[in-house]
């Protein structure tokens, strides 16, 4: 190694609270971004190596309207068609108790079909009895080690709940797959003969699908069925329903990810800091070495390459730690995943190299970036005998007109990028970026007003140590600047997602309140949590409705409905007179809305919906039925935050003239007066038939529990605003180590003056004190902007929702409190130091 | 101002604080450059060269002792002296031995692995003269090279840096407060009001 560069690794080593610091900010930052990154990949992944062993190697399926088709269309494509590759599917979704907090994919098949499509299932080879499947009536074979974990063997019976109905299957055999891809697809696989599985699902007569091998494409192949096919059958490429399932978490994802983004940007904060210190530490030796004959371009290169072992260090160690996190994380997102859009199980952490190596690459490329300022000022140091501290706070001083002139642009350029009519989400992070760059640029200058208002106070109360106080900060503003501004961004993005999530939250509960008008709501109890699913057998719904304190009932049918521009809820309604109440519209007139909807001239659409495929009152919203694609006309547009897909009501009658469909998913119940809707629940559940469960829930109770998926949804936000925080945090305790280690020797000089320690310990707090006072009160304007972009801009183009900002005093006082704290608790361990190192030391390091 | 400094005369500059005495050691060595008029060391006018080439004129031409010794903190003494010799290029079997040869002679020989914070003011400076030479320089420009230094240390420092570049026959300009040191140099000018003037022999 050349002498330069063991020069400047010694110096790295020689100061190990720095460097920790430094490799500790890259660390978490790359942490954050590749634990995300990985419980997101892995969530897909998960689901689709499930849905993949589910599909098999079919190349098209034909699918029906509304998720459900005739059986007798596979006999007509069999007999009718001539086709020989054609296969009959069942699917759905149980729950097991002996397999807690796991959805198992119920598969419904021909074995004698499935030879071309899902070979493991047609008996050759495998364990799987084909005779003992047929002949075993509710028989299921499921993977070998989801049977050891539910302890039970070939023989033995499984106990299920599907819809809330309660069954044991019996087991009839085990599936091994060799591969560890297939073992993870086949995981949460519950495979029946497709007779067991109608019964088991309450799906008699109905398919889920049909899966087809044809050749040459979609259009030849639909031309060649269309004949066979019912008006609404479908014909689409295999995979479609799951890429529209996928697409449903395409804005989740990248929230979650801009949100991983933002640890990093902290984490280049510290980096900086770091850097500069270590570059300012060196100043007098650096102009000698340039003195001596070593180039601009050696200093550069010197303090990048320093930069680039920082970065190294702490993407590696990130690289651990985002792994470690990831297995934490993945259960979050899987867990928001399946509340809020469909039912997916991961067990398995993906470790795919790209993101590991786009992790590392983040890492070194965001040290190499934020070391970049601090590298250009030392290459720029001229080849002086000694560099005055003073001429860099001199040209720090001179530099804040010109970052608050840089950071008001930034400012503007952000507001236009956001203010752009676009939908695009990348748009809106790169505005909002933009505008967080743009408001820590102006710290400093905020920074200098502050400390100038506070220093009268300062020296009031604490005399001459105040002003001494207030006047280190701004004397020191190269140093002070950076880790106000690092205290200032992670404060207000505390505050933003904080007035973010309160006003979502304020929101939601509002519409809640409104909309939950029924006093008790009953459905099967369903996998996805936020909304109703399955179906309510018929004496389920007698029971229920005949309940004497029960005065009205509004029934609900949801669909699942998956056209080529992705997923729509359908619910159809059969709407009781006090039900009309529910809606709020955001578009058209209520009462020409509610009688369109009411006599099927009009459908009803989401406000998300409308967002997503641009539709206004008068509008046609075209849905595949059982009779072939129809148009609807838009009569009102409905605020709903219970699904960012998208969702669709239309009157039973209506709904009742294109579908083929006479179930109901849940039912509104209006109790007469003076009755209490919990004690009524109870009574209407205990009234259910034998063998079912029903999830029946008075309006609070149903309140709750959505509020309950809102705070689980939001608790990975939560984490990652934490971690953010904690990023952040460490930024503003190097710097002030940094700042306070420096100046050593004034405080040498104090201590010889007669300054006690005590007082020393005043001094440092009262100036890092400051500083978070300082930093908590830009935070406000800065985070309350961070939260308006987040709610009128970030959400409605993620998902369409129109939010209420609600600002409590409270968030605003916490991020004064937050910033105050974090500064204070900073400055706790430089005071100790200052406070207990003799002056004649602090005198000598010099 | 117009002043020549013969290949290996030995010139000390004279004058109070603020006269611009540094300011002319960092014109001399391109570290500056002067609004007007040329620097000419050899036959390289300095002020025709860009930044990069005064840096790597100095790198080969150059010995520099500052006052306050300016040794890198990281290095070992043995890797501080080395360490001109390796800007210029590779560090020869031949180099090293050079370098310990130095050591040899401002009598820090057995000091070669200690690190700079360990040695006294005194032997840092004498650390400092020898890498002044160790690369062979043209030119050696000392900047107050005893004025951090009491007395004794100081006439030893003086004594040593006088006889090694005399030993290499290298010229030396040195910018001092000391009467004494001055009179040790072939010629000795003085600055006053940005003007230079011959004092004498």
């Amino acid at each position: 190694m050349s002498l330069l560069r063991r020069a400047g690794s010694r110096h790295l080593r020689r100061h190990p609270t720095q460097l920790f610091l430094a490799v500790l900010g890259v660390a978490l930052g790359v942490a954050v971004v590749v634990s995300v990154d990985l419980a997101i990949q892995s969530s897909r992944e998960g689901f689709r190596v499930s849905a993949e062993t589910v599909a098999g190697r079919a190349t098209h399926t034909v699918v029906g309207a509304a998720g459900t088709l005739d059986e007798r269309v596979y006999t007509r494509l069999k007999v009718d068609a001539d086709l020989r590759d054609a296969a009959p599917v069942v699917e759905g979704l149980a729950s097991s108790p002996a397999l807690p907090g796991m959805a198992l994919r119920v598969l419904g098949v021909d074995p004698f079909s499935e030879g071309p499509f899902r070979p493991y299932l047609a008996g050759g080879g495998t364990s799987v009895d084909v005779a003992r499947l047929i002949t075993t009536r509710g028989g299921a074979v499921l993977a070998r080690a989801t049977a050891e974990r539910a302890g039970v063997v070939p023989g033995d019976s499984l106990p299920v709940q599907v819809e809330g109905r309660r069954r044991r299957l019996p087991v009839v055999g085990l599936l091994e797959p060799e591969d560890a891809l297939a073992r993870e697809g086949m995981r949460d696989l519950l495979v029946m003969d497709i007779a067991s599985a109608q019964e088991l699902l309450g799906m008699a007569g109905v398919l889920t699908r049909i899966d087809l091998r044809l050749p040459g494409d979609t259009a030849a192949a639909a031309g060649a069925l269309r004949d066979v096919l019912p008006p609404g059958a479908r014909l689409v490429p295999a995979g479609t329903r799951t890429a529209a399932l996928s697409g449903m978490i395409a804005a989740f994802d990248l929230n979650l990810t801009a949100l991983s983004l933002l640890a990093l940007v902290f984490g280049m904060f510290l980096i900086y800091n770091t850097m500069t210190f270590s570059v300012v530490q060196r100043r007098e030796l650096l102009g000698g070495l340039r003195a001596l004959g070593v180039t601009r371009r050696e200093v550069l290169a010197g303090v990048l390459r320093e930069a680039a072992g920082v970065g190294l260090a702490g993407s590696a160690a990130g690289l651990v730690a985002g792994v470690l996190m990831g297995r934490g994380l993945v259960r979050m997102v899987t867990r928001t995943i399946n509340d809020l859009y469909f039912a997916v199980s991961v067990d398995r952490l993906a470790l795919p190299p790209e993101v590991l190596l786009k992790g590392a690459l983040l890492g070194v490329g965001a040290t190499l970036l934020a070391a970049l300022p601090p590298a250009l000022e030392a290459a720029g140091a001229p080849p002086r005998m000694a560099r005055t501290r003073s001429v860099i706070e001199d040209r720090a001083r001179r530099a804040v007109p010109r970052a608050a002139a840089l950071g008001s642009l930034l400012l503007l350029a952000g507001g236009v990028t956001l203010a752009v009519p676009s939908r695009s989400l990348l748009l809106s992070f790169a505005g909002l970026f933009l505008a967080i760059l743009g408001m820590a640029l102006l710290t400093p200058l905020g920074t200098v007003v502050l400390v100038r208002v506070a220093r009268p106070w300062l020296a009031r109360a604490e005399g001459i140590l105040g002003t001494m106080a207030a006047r280190g900060v701004v004397t020191a503003l190269s140093r002070t600047a950076p880790a106000v501004a690092a205290l200032v961004v992670a404060v207000s993005v505390t505050v933003g997602l904080g007035v973010m999530i309160q006003s979502f939250r304020g929101t939601l509960g509002r519409w809640l309140t409104g909309t939950l008008v029924a006093d008790v709501y009953v459905s099967a109890p369903s996998v996805v949590q936020s909304r109703a699913e399955g179906t309510l057998d018929p004496a389920s719904v007698r029971a229920m409705v005949s309940h004497p304190a029960v005065a009205e009932r509004s029934t609900y049918r949801g669909r699942e409905i998956v056209d080529s521009a992705g997923a729509i809820r359908l619910i159809a309604i059969d709407l009781a007179p006090r039900g009309e109440a529910a809606f709020d519209f955001r578009e058209g007139d209520r009462a020409a809305a509610v009688h369109a909807f009411r006599v099927g001239e009009g459908v009803l659409v989401s406000e998300p919906l409308a967002y997503r495929r641009g539709l206004s009152v008068g509008d046609t919203l075209r849905l595949p039925t059982d009779g072939g694609p129809r148009a609807y006309p838009v009569a009102g547009v409905f605020y709903d935050y219970g699904s960012d897909q998208g969702v669709v009501m239309m009157s039973r009658s209506a709904y009742g003239a294109s579908f083929d469909d006479g179930g109901v998913t849940s039912l509104g119940l209006f109790l007469r007066p003076g009755v209490d809707p919990s004690e009524v629940a109870r009574e209407l559940e205990a009234r259910a038939p034998p063998g079912q469960t029903l999830s029946v829930r008075s309006n609070a109770e149903l309140r709750r529990g959505s509020l309950e998926v809102f705070d689980r949804t939001f608790r990975v936000t939560a984490v990652l605003r934490l971690l953010a925080f904690v990023v952040a945090f460490a930024g503003v305790l190097s710097a002030l180590v940094a700042l306070e280690l420096e100046r050593a020797r004034e405080l040498g000089v104090l201590r010889a003056n007669g300054l006690t320690p005590r007082q020393v310990w005043r001094l440092v707090t009262t100036q890092t004190g400051l500083m978070g006072l300082v930093a908590g009160i830009l935070s406000i304007p800065m985070g309350l902007v961070l939260a308006a972009v987040m709610i009128y801009v970030v959400n409605k183009r993620s998902f369409g929702w129109t939010l209420h900002m609600d600002v409590g005093p409270d968030v605003l006082l916490q991020a004064v409190g937050l910033a105050l704290v974090g500064a204070l608790l900073a400055g706790l361990y430089p005071s100790w130091r200052m406070a207990r190192t003799s002056p004649a030391s602090a005198l000598r390091e010099e | 101002m117009d002043a020549a400094v013969r290949a290996g005369e030995r010139v000390a500059i004279l004058g109070p604080s603020g006269s611009g005495k540094s300011t002319l050691l960092n014109l001399v060595s391109g570290i500056d450059l002067p609004d007007e008029g040329t620097v000419r060391i050899g036959g390289t006018d300095l002020t025709a060269l860009s930044e990069h080439e005064r840096t790597l004129f100095r790198r080969h031409h150059v010995g520099f002792v500052f006052q306050f010794y300016n040794l890198l903190p990281t290095l070992t003494v043995l890797e501080n002296l080395l360490l001109p010799v390796e800007l210029k290029g590779a560090v020869e079997p031949r180099d090293e031995a050079r370098a310990r040869e130095l050591l040899e002679r401002v009598g820090l020989a057995d000091r070669s692995d200690a690190f700079p914070d360990r040695l006294s003011g005194g032997e840092q400076q004498r650390v400092a003269v020898a890498r002044a030479l160790v690369h062979e320089p043209t030119l050696v420009l000392a900047d107050e090279p005893t004025g951090n230094l009491d007395e004794d240390t100081g006439q030893r420092v003086a004594d040593l840096l006088d006889e090694l570049v005399r030993a290499h026959g290298r010229t030396l300009v040195v910018v001092t407060h000391s009467r004494e040191l001055a009179a040790r140099m072939d010629r000795v000018l003085r600055m006053s009001h940005g003007r230079l003037e011959e004092v004498g022999a």
